[in-house]
C-alpha cells in the first residue's frame, strides 16, 4: 500500500475517533517547516487530521508525549514506537484502554545525515529524496543518484526486528519484513568491541567531551519517564551538572542502565543529539545484553512483567531478598 | 578614498599565518563532525570549502559550555581561593557570519548590564572579527527579518565577500583598517570586483526566503501573556531539551556549581536553559513547572523582555533553533501566530 493510501485511511480513522469521542486527542505527524522534515502534530481538533502524513521521514517516537497528555489518545505508531507504548503500559504509566494505537508497518526511515555525509551537501540543498523498495533515489542539481537502502536508512532501521507493530487497535497498511542488514557505520558495536580497552576508553572520552548536556537524548526517550532524573539530584549529587566528559559519560551510562529492558532501539537518542555522539552504540549493546542474558525483548508483550522492576518471592538470587 | 582590497583564496593560509603572529586565529573547524570556531592549526584551509554556518554559535568561544571561575582549598586558616588564570589570548575570528557577529553585540549588552562579567569580557576584549558574507543560507535562516542580512557588516571589523577566486575586503572599523594596512599579500580590487560583490550580496539576500513580521511583537506578546490556550498550543510538541537555548547565539543563562573532593575543588559555570523545569525550581514552588510557561519565557525573553531592557530583539535569525530541534519546533511559526491585539 502506498503512503498516500495509508494517509487517507489514517485521516479517516483519526477523524472518526475524534468525532465519536473515542479519543480526546490525536498524536501524529505533519509536514515540517524544513525540507523533508516532519513534525509531531498533537491536536484535539478534527479539522487538523487532514494534515496528518506518512513518509520515510516520520522520525519521532511519539509515545514520548503519552505520559503528559491528559485524556484518551489516538496515536500513530511504527513498530518501534508501538513497543515503547507497550513498555509504558507494562510500567503502569498509561492504561491500555486510554490509548488507541493506529499502527503503521515501517519499512525503515531515511537518515538524512547519512545522505549529507555521503554527498557533502546539506539536506536543504537536495531537490528530492524518494524511496523505491530497496533503493533511495536522490535528486540533486537535477540529476538522480541511486543508493541502496542499506546505505541511507537509519542504523536502527537496518537492524530492526519488528517493523510491523505487534500491539495496535488498527493496522494501516500490510505488514512488512525486516531489512536485516549489517550497519555500515564506522562505530558498529563489533568494531568497538574489537578495540583494546585503552583505545576504547579514549574513544568514548573524545565522544563525550563534546556533550553539552542539553538532555535531548533523555527528553526524546519514552523510556526516560522519571519525574525527577538522577542527574538533577543534589543530595546526593550522583553526577556533576558541569559538562565534564567524565560526568557526561556517567550520565549516559547510568541512563542506559536505567532504560535497560525498556529500550526498544528506536534510535531517537542518537538522532536527537546535536553533538553527533554515537549513543546507539551504547543502547544497542545494552539491548543485546538484555536479549542474550534475559531472553527479553522490550515492549513485545504487554502482559509480561517489566524486566528489572518486577520481583518474585521465589527469586533465587540472595542479594534481592 | 583609497581603493578597496581583496584576498586571493589561495593566499588565505599565508595571510592567516601573518595574523597568527599577533592573534590566536580561530577558523570554522570540525570536531566529531560538529562544526565550531576553533584554533587554526596553521596549515589546513579546507574550512574554505564549507559555505555554511557552524553548529556551535560563536558565543561558545567567549561564553563556553563550561568554565572554571576559581579553585579553592581548605587549610588551617580557612579557604584559599585561586582565581582561574585569565584568558589572555587576543582572538581573531575568521569567517564569522553576520548573524553570529550581531549576536555578540547582543551578548555584549547583557554581559555589561549592571555587572561587568570579567570572564566573557576579558575574552571578548580586543577581539578582531573578520566577517564572511553568506552565499548559501540555510532554509532555516531568517536574518533578513531580524534587521540583518547575509552580508550585514554592522558588527564586524572587516567584511569579506566571496567573489569567486577572491574575497573582496571592506574595512569596517578602525581595528579593521589597521589590520588591513599592515597585512601583506593583499591585492588591489578592481571596479569589476566591487560590482561582482554587489551582485553576490543581492543574490544572497534573496536566498533568505523565511520571513517573519516582528512589528509590535513586544506589545502583542505582552497582550497575550496570560493566554494559556495559545501557549499550550504552541508548546505542545516541545520536549523541553536544551538544544535551542544552548546553541542559540544570544542565549546567555548559566548555572554555577562547585565540584569538590575532600578539601579542594573548583567552582564552574556552565550553560543553563529556561527550557528545563529545574531552572526555576524552588523549595515550595516552581513558577515554570508547566511546559507552556517555559516556552513562553523563552519567546518573551527574546522578543519582549530583552527589547524592553536593551531596545533590541535578542534573536538574529540564524535558524539554529529550527535546524537542530529534534521535533522541528519553529520559532518563526510561533512569532507569526502570536494573536493580534484586539
Amino acid at each position: 500500500m502506498k503512503n498516500s493510501e495509508i494517509e487517507q485511511r489514517l485521516r479517516q480513522e483519526a477523524k472518526a475517533l475524534l468525532e465519536q469521542g473515542k479519543v480526546d486527542c490525536i498524536i501524529g505527524y505533519e509536514t515540517g517547516s524544513l525540507k523533508f522534515t516532519t513534525t509531531p502534530l498533537i491536536t484535539r481538533n478534527k479539522d487538523d487530521v487532514e494534515r496528518l502524513i506518512v513518509s520515510p521521514f516520520i522520525v519521532n517516537n511519539l509515545s514520548v508525549y503519552l505520559t503528559e497528555i491528559k485524556g484518551k489518545v489516538g496515536i500513530i505508531a511504527k513498530g518501534c514506537d508501538s513497543r515503547s507504548i507497550v513498555n509504558l503500559i507494562q510500567d503502569n504509566k498509561i492504561a491500555r484502554e486510554d490509548v488507541v494505537i493506529m499502527g503503521i508497518p515501517c519499512p525503515g526511515l531515511i537518515d538524512l545525515n547519512k545522505i549529507e555525509l555521503s554527498l557533502g551537501k546539506d539536506r536543504d540543498e537536495l531537490d528530492n529524496v524518494t524511496r523505491d523498495n530497496d533503493r533511495v533515489v536522490i535528486t540533486i542539481d537535477g540529476k538522480e543518484k541511486d543508493f541502496p537502502i542499506t546505505e541511507v536508512l537509519f542504523d536502527n532501521c537496518l537492524e530492526c526486528e519488528f517493523p510491523t507493530p505487534r500491539e495496535y487497535d488498527v493496522l494501516l497498511g500490510e505488514p512488512c519484513a525486516p531489512v536485516k542488514s549489517e550497519v555500515s557505520k564506522k562505530t558498529s558495536i563489533k568494531e568497538l568491541e574489537a578495540m583494546p580497552r585503552g583505545e576504547r576508553w579514549n574513544y568514548w572520552k573524545e565522544e563525550f567531551s563534546r556533550c553539552i548536556r542539553c538532555y535531548a537524548c533523555r527528553n526524546v526517550c519514552p523510556a526516560c519517564f522519571c519525574q525527577r532524573c538522577f542527574v538533577e539530584e543534589s543530595e546526593p549529587q550522583w553526577v556533576s551538572p558541569t559538562p565534564k566528559w567524565q560526568d557526561n559519560l556517567m550520565f549516559q551510562v547510568t541512563r542506559n542502565i536505567h532504560v535497560a529492558g525498556r529500550c526498544t532501539d528506536c534510535g531517537e537518542c542518537e538522532r536527537a543529539c546535536p553533538m553527533n555522539i554515537p549513543l546507539r552504540s551504547l543502547t544497542k549493546k545494552m539491548y543485546d545484553i538484555v536479549d542474550e542474558q534475559f531472553h527479553y525483548k522490550a515492549g513485545t508483550d504487554k502482559n509480561a512483567s517489566p524486566l528489572l522492576t518486577a520481583y518474585e518471592a521465589a527469586e533465587v538470587e540472595d542479594f534481592i531478598r | 578614498m583609497s581603493t578597496s582590497k581583496k584576498i586571493s583564496k589561495k593566499d588565505i593560509g599565508k595571510i592567516l599565518s601573518q595574523w597568527s603572529q599577533e592573534f590566536t586565529v580561530l577558523v570554522p573547524s570540525k570536531e566529531g563532525n560538529v562544526s565550531k570556531m576553533a584554533r587554526w592549526d596553521g596549515k589546513d584551509t579546507r574550512f574554505m570549502d564549507s559555505h555554511r554556518n557552524t553548529v556551535h554559535p560563536v558565543k561558545a568561544n567567549f561564553f563556553p559550555p563550561m568554565e572554571e571561575m576559581f579553585s579553592f582549598q581548605k587549610n588551617k586558616e580557612g579557604y584559599h581561593i585561586e582565581p582561574a588564570p585569565p584568558d589572555e589570548h587576543k582572538l581573531l575570528i575568521f569567517a564569522i557570519r553576520p548573524c553570529d557577529a550581531n549576536a555578540l553585540a547582543i551578548l555584549d549588552m547583557a554581559f555589561k548590564d549592571g555587572y561587568e562579567d570579567p570572564y566573557y569580557l576579558s575574552r571578548r576584549k580586543d577581539t578582531v572579527l573578520i566577517g564572511l558574507g553568506c552565499t548559501n543560507p540555510y532554509d532555516s535562516c531568517f536574518c533578513t527579518s531580524m534587521g540583518g542580512s547575509p552580508s550585514d557588516s554592522t558588527n564586524v571589523d572587516i567584511m569579506l565577500t566571496d567573489i569567486g577566486n577572491e574575497f573582496l575586503i571592506e574595512e569596517i572599523s578602525e581595528a579593521g583598517k589597521e589590520l588591513v594596512a599592515k597585512t601583506e599579500d593583499l591585492q588591489e580590487a578592481k571596479k569589476a570586483d566591487e560590482a561582482k560583490a554587489k551582485k553576490v550580496k543581492e543574490t544572497s539576500y534573496d536566498k533568505v526566503t523565511r520571513k517573519i513580521d516582528t512589528r509590535d511583537i513586544d506589545k502583542k506578546l505582552l497582550a497575550c501573556f496570560e493566554n494559556k490556550d495559545y501557549w499550550e498550543k504552541v508548546s505542545a510538541k516541545c520536549i523541553s531539551c536544551g538544544i535551542c537555548t544552548f546553541l542559540c547565539p544570544t542565549c546567555y543563562c548559566f548555572d554555577i556549581n562547585d565540584d569538590s573532593f575532600k578539601k579542594r575543588g573548583a567552582r564552574f559555570r556552565s550553560w543553563d536553559s529556561c527550557a528545563f523545569p529545574v531552572y526555576t525550581r524552588m523549595p515550595m514552588e516552581n513558577p515554570r513547572g508547566e511546559k507552556w510557561r517555559r516556552v513562553r519565557q523563552k519567546v518573551c525573553h527574546k522578543f519582549e523582555f530583552f527589547p524592553m531592557n536593551f531596545g533590541s530583539i535578542a534573536c538574529v535569525g540564524c535558524g539554529r533553533c529550527i535546524r537542530l530541534c529534534p521535533v522541528n519546533w519553529d520559532i518563526t511559526q510561533t512569532i507569526e501566530s502570536v494573536p493580534e491585539i484586539t
